[in-house]
């Protein structure tokens, strides 16, 4: 298929499935349909990670850190501790979660169940939840600079765009 | 993750080649028109690198699960931009109005052109392999590409980080009209498949 995928998204860094980054760079998650969009942000060094995460549990797994929202959670704060960032310091974010197909027989309600293990996680470590666009049937493309601030645009595939 | 040999590689492309040819006949009869194919590639690609290949673009995508004589076989997706959506049921219900919303109708034509090409496709396959198989009914969604098969990806790599991707390009020139056909084997169906493979290459032999 044709990459048409400009404008939104240049330069920034691409999160794909099971990935994650931190740092000061902006950072891009392409076309979030059940998958989550984790963000932590650190305002007072302008830095922050995204994490894009496809499954509640990794069950002990430790292939891909960024797959898991109990993996993500962890290396995202690992990572940003040792570029100076305190955990008290850092906040939260989190877009996606959908259900794209209503009547889709597989892996059952995997968007709410990512939506919850996330919210579970955070609130184990202690990080406050700033902001979150979860949920519903919709896909979401999503756009972070950290040296900016802690502002997720949000782009769905109808044009609509929103910041959180 | 299984590592493909050359042979595995080229058996599975062929595969992918019949399935895809019969699916392209398909909509050929019913457009009443040539289709063009790419070469239909089998690509292993990296969960993370999935946005190169379906990007977040609109994309009109119906969801085929394959059902028979595998169990969770995987899945068969056929992904239309949304204006050769439109051009293809405009095409098929006579209709001409082409900077419009799909309607109900234009919905159950797309699940349904969906339908036969997908039951094309793994007739085709099933009569190579002499393993039965069917398209479950189709689902369909209007939106992302990448988001609508995040969900199918959170079925099929759990354990793994790549998936197996047949893929070719379908055009029709005459009222430009493209689409794109996916089969995404699970896993275990791919081991399945390439023992039969294996066998039917040995028997030849």
């Amino acid at each position: 298929m044709a990459d048409t995928n400009q404008g939104h998204s240049q330069r920034a860094i691409v999160i794909g499935i099971g990935e994650y980054h931190t740092g000061a760079e902006p950072m891009t998650s392409i076309g979030l349909g059940s998958c989550i969009g984790l963000i932590m942000h650190d305002k007072i060094l302008g830095i922050g990670g995204m994490a894009h995460i496809m499954l509640p549990e990794s069950g002990g797994k430790r292939d891909r850190l960024g797959k898991y929202a109990d993996t993500a959670i962890d290396i995202l704060l690992q990572e940003l501790s040792k570029k100076g960032s305190s955990k008290n310091m850092l906040q939260a974010k989190m877009v996606g979660g959908a259900q794209m197909f209503a009547n889709f027989s597989g892996n059952l309600s995997i968007g709410e169940r990512n939506i919850e293990a996330v919210r579970a996680g955070l609130k184990q470590k202690g990080i406050s939840l700033k902001g979150e666009d979860v949920g519903g049937t919709k896909g979401r493309t999503i756009l972070y600079c950290p040296a900016n601030n802690f502002t997720i645009s949000i782009r769905r595939a109808d044009g609509t765009c929103s910041e959180i | 993750m299984t590592i493909l040999t050359p042979i595995q590689a080229d058996a599975l492309n062929e595969l992918g080649n019949i399935g895809s040819s019969h699916a392209a006949n398909a909509l050929s009869a019913l457009l009443m028109h040539q289709i063009e194919l790419t070469v239909p590639a089998v690509e292993i690609i990296d969960l993370a690198d999935i946005h190169g290949c379906v990007t977040d673009d609109l994309f009109v995508t119906i969801l085929f699960e394959m059902q028979g004589e595998i169990d969770h076989a995987g899945y068969i997706m056929f992904l239309l931009p949304l204006d050769s959506a439109i051009r293809m049921t405009n095409v098929l219900l006579g209709t001409t109005e082409e900077e419009r919303e799909l309607t109900e109708m234009d919905e159950s034509t797309l699940q349904e052109i969906g339908n036969i090409m997908a039951s094309a496709f793994l007739n085709a396959s099933a009569e190579l392999l002499s393993v039965v198989m069917i398209p479950s009914p189709p689902s369909l969604v209007i939106d992302m590409g990448h988001s609508a098969i995040e969900e199918i990806l959170a079925e099929l790599a759990v354990e793994v980080n790549e998936v197996i991707i047949f893929h070719t390009t379908l055009t029709c020139d005459q009222y430009s009209i493209n689409g794109n056909l996916m089969m995404m084997p699970a896993i275990d169906t791919l081991s399945q498949i390439l023992t039969i493979m294996d066998q039917m290459l040995n028997d030849t032999a």
